[in-house]
């Protein structure tokens, strides 16, 4: 119904900025906002000669990228709970790198990813070769929500709780397995939904500077340059880029639902 | 107020001085050791350069790369204003209707899930993309939709009880709104609006990497990055991120200023 609706709102958009004439804010023509039809067979019809149909070819490309956003998810999910874990336990580690961990989200992540490349690239072994470094980017993007939200989520146990847990001596282990962790699982999860965007993010741009042809970064890429000839190749693009990460946030609310239980609290 | 300055401002400044010396030094020892390394194993130049040659780089190049720097920091303060302007501006109109908010609320949420960064190359054809309203209109998307959910998040996280207190002195609504659900909201609005000012840097240099005018941040550094001048490349991302971390800062100061109450409700 959403995309219905979608759909009808473009058309009638279309509709009346071509017939009324209107440029602001820009102009509307069959390149700038191709019909949705034409979008729609975009995916039938081969790209270029002598190739599957458009749809094939995307759908390699998105495999190909999943396999990187989900293999950078993993590990940047697993960095930043490590982060989160240890820094909870030390008031001066976490005034001595919290700024930075704040910080390195500033830097514009497209601008450091050739450089990731070729750093990363030669110490990958032949398998991983080419996706391992786009992996790695989408981590950087991963890690940071996870590791902020964790951190918080570590400190919400009830302090009654944790008073209770020391009269019985418990240890810091079970400390943090019996209470925190529990008591941070809706932070995580909050954290997981929006990484799993990030992810995807991460490893489209991260395609981009990498010269990474066989996923939907580089398609864009590509598609881009041949945009005033056939702008339905690159929407159709984007339209699969969407679904992705819509698929992945999904999947992310899934496994909360599995493992959390209790209603999250108001957690931002 | 005077009560709350505390003892003497002078033993304030210090202690405000300790939180921040284990951040310092761990800045020191990176550095130290970032640089130790180079010298040490002779690492080549083009996989990192030394902090001390970017650094001189940013002096010796100044004048491309800080009027570079400032003509991307507008574009990314264009769009982190329109964005975060129509986003409050969409809370306030959802808030208002709240079945309009609970039908409307999944859409955002896909919508947030959508790698939007995946349209840049779109923008760019709507919007010229050698003017920086393409920029603008791309760092705006990137940041409406994180202001547009937490301001919505806040105005509806009023509690009831307060509500009906003021509804029970016959308050207006419009008293309701200026007295309980803008001051409970305001936290979630600045915890957006942080977000959204990392964003919107991020969305006009990954903006300009699809094309944009030559003495644009993003160009200087993909082009630089071409020509393996790593130097500077690492420059352009410093000035990057220092311009980042201060429209951070920015966000920060006028929350410290906007919202006095309550600082253990503010979601960092």
């Amino acid at each position: 119904m959403v995309l219905a609706a979608l759909v009808g709102l473009w058309e009638l958009y279309r509709w009346v900025w071509t017939s009324a004439g209107w440029t602001w804010p820009f102009r509307v023509d069959d390149t700038s906002m191709p019909h949705v039809w034409r979008i729609a067979k975009a995916f039938a019809e081969p790209a270029q000669v002598n190739q599957p149909a458009l749809i094939t070819v995307l759908l390699h490309k998105t495999l190909f990228t999943a396999k990187e956003a989900a293999a950078g998810f993993g590990l940047g999910a697993v960095v930043g709970f490590a982060l989160g874990v240890v820094l909870v336990h030390s008031r001066l580690l976490q005034r001595g790198f919290l700024p930075y961990i704040v910080g390195s989200q500033t830097i514009p992540i497209l601008a450091i990813a050739p450089m990731v490349v070729v750093w990363v690239n030669p110490k990958l072994p032949g398998s991983l070769q080419g996706w391992g470094a786009v992996a790695v980017i989408a981590a950087y993007l991963t890690f940071f929500p996870v590791a902020i939200n964790t951190l918080r989520g570590l400190q919400s146990a009830d302090p009654r709780a944790l008073e209770l847990m020391r009269t019985y001596a418990a240890s810091r282990w079970t400390v943090l397995w019996k209470l925190r962790v529990p008591s941070s699982l809706p932070y995580v999860f909050s954290a997981l939904r929006l990484a799993a965007t990030a992810s995807v993010v991460g490893a489209i741009i991260g395609e981009l500077p990498s010269g990474i042809q066989s996923g939907l970064g580089g398609a864009i890429l590509n598609f881009n340059q041949y945009y005033s000839l056939e702008p339905q190749e690159l929407w159709a693009t984007n339209v699969v880029a969407a679904a992705l990460g819509i698929v992945f946030f999904v999947i992310v609310v899934a496994a909360e639902k599995i493992v959390v239980r209790r209603a999250p609290e108001n957690v931002a | 107020m005077t009560s709350e300055t505390g003892p003497s401002l002078g033993g304030r400044a210090a202690r405000q001085a300790g939180e921040w010396v284990p951040a310092l030094v761990v800045f020191v020892l990176v550095i130290a050791a970032w640089q130790g390394a180079i010298t040490a194993f002779s690492i080549k130049q083009f996989l990192l350069p030394a902090p001390g040659d970017i650094v001189r780089s940013c002096w010796t190049d100044r004048h491309s790369l800080w009027p570079a720097g400032w003509y991307t920091f507008k574009e990314a303060l264009g769009g982190f204003a329109i964005g975060s302007a129509l986003g409050v501006l969409g809370a306030t109109v959802i808030g208002r209707f709240r079945s309009l908010g609970s039908a409307l609320m999944p859409v955002f949420i896909a919508a947030n899930a959508v790698p939007i960064i995946a349209f840049a190359p779109i923008a760019n054809v709507w919007f010229n993309p050698l003017s920086p309203h393409s920029k603008m209109a791309i760092a705006a998307v990137l940041c409406f939709l994180p202001v547009l959910v937490n301001t919505l998040r806040g105005l509806q996280s009023a509690s009831p009880r307060q509500i009906e207190l003021m509804r029970s002195y016959a308050a207006s609504e419009i008293e309701i709104w200026r007295r309980v659900r803008v001051p409970t909201a305001l936290p979630f609005l600045f915890t957006a609006l942080k977000v959204a000012s990392v964003l919107s840097m991020i969305g006009a240099v990954v903006g300009e990497y699809f094309g944009g005018s030559f003495n644009a941040l993003g160009v200087l550094i993909r082009s630089d990055a071409q020509i393996l001048n790593f130097e500077r490349a690492w420059a352009g991302i410093l000035v990057a991120s220092v311009l980042g971390v201060a429209l951070y800062a920015a966000v920060v100061l006028a929350e410290r200023l906007v919202v006095r109450w309550s600082p253990e409700r503010r979601v960092s």
